[in-house]
């Protein structure tokens, strides 16, 4: 057997300067890798191989990019080599189903119906319920889905780490955020928490925060 | 810009993802367009639910451990 020190295995100064580069970003490579296999096992994996993977790559790593960027696109790569094939959820189906829905809400919203009950819907959904929307949404969806709003990643780090076009990334969040925004609204429907033409029966959380502000301070720009 | 396209457009402008030409476009639209404006409300109230109220997973103590222990400069350390 070949010295498994010799080939791309950085020396032991650059081995504590990658554990100190990339120990910090544990917490949102596991997030991700948990949203995206939906299971603590899996993500463990995951997010371990992705440590591996990048350790031995660090020598190939260029200074002066994206390095947070870098470690998810090795999160990426390696769902897709090892764990996409085995997630199921949703059929097929499901998501044509989804996007039916999608596309006749799309034609509701420009014929401009007021969307007053669904605004109030969506103050009041359980945090569970978007959750549960995040894991129907098929995979190349959800994970521009995640990575735009849970890690505040910037459309131009996104298409780096799914390695597409900024046109892509940015219909891919169209179209999932749009499927997320049917789910959620369907699962707080089956919750009961809104009532065709009996808004004053819809319950509020005492820690709902819906209240509007500049889209500015939405925007958390990650790295940096 | 026409109302169909300045709906397609609001993820991008609520994110500040858009070109300073456009922006303009929609901002001045959206003054103009009470049906575009209360889709831009509901945009924004999408996003804020979604970055809000999904919990984030933290890494579990194990799983720092397993990694650091895997990495080749700690092996032979105690």
């Amino acid at each position: 057997m070949a010295n498994r020190q010799s080939a791309g295995q950085p020396a032991p100064a650059r081995g504590w300067d990658f554990e100190a580069a990339a120990m910090p970003f544990v917490d949102s490579l596991y997030n991700t890798a948990y949203r995206m296999t939906r299971n603590a096992e899996d993500a463990e994996d995951l997010v371990q191989e992705t440590y591996l993977k990048a350790y031995r790559y660090y020598d190939k790593f260029s200074e002066g990019t994206n390095f947070k960027a870098w470690l998810f696109k090795i999160l990426k790569n390696t769902f897709i080599n090892s764990y996409r094939r085995r997630q199921q959820r949703p059929p097929q189906s499901d998501f044509a189903e989804i996007e039916d829905s999608f596309e006749s809400q799309l034609s509701e919203e420009i014929t401009g119906q007021i969307k007053s009950p669904e605004d109030e819907l969506l103050e009041n959904i359980l945090d569970e319920d978007v959750q549960r929307a995040l894991d129907t949404l098929p995979s190349d969806y959800r994970m521009a889905v995640i990575l735009a709003d849970l890690e505040g990643f910037s459309y131009k780090e996104i298409a780096e780490i799914l390695e597409l076009p900024v046109g892509t990334v940015m219909s891919r969040l169209y179209r999932g955020r749009k499927l997320l925004e049917t789910a959620m609204l369907d699962y707080a429907r089956e919750h009961g928490y809104i009532r065709e033409r009996e808004p004053a029966k819809m319950r509020s959380r005492p820690d709902a925060k819906g209240s509007p502000q500049a889209p500015a301070e939405y925007r958390r720009r990650a790295g940096s | 810009m026409n109302c169909t396209q300045v709906r397609r457009s609001l993820f991008f402008y609520a994110d500040n993802e858009m070109g300073e030409e456009l922006v303009i476009e929609v901002r001045e639209h959206l003054v103009l367009c009470p049906g575009c404006a209360r889709e831009y409300d509901h945009t924004v109230k999408l996003l804020t639910v979604l970055r809000r109220r999904c919990a984030r997973a933290s890494a579990p103590e194990r799983l720092r451990r397993r990694i650091l222990t895997s990495f080749p400069h700690r092996q032979g350390q105690a």
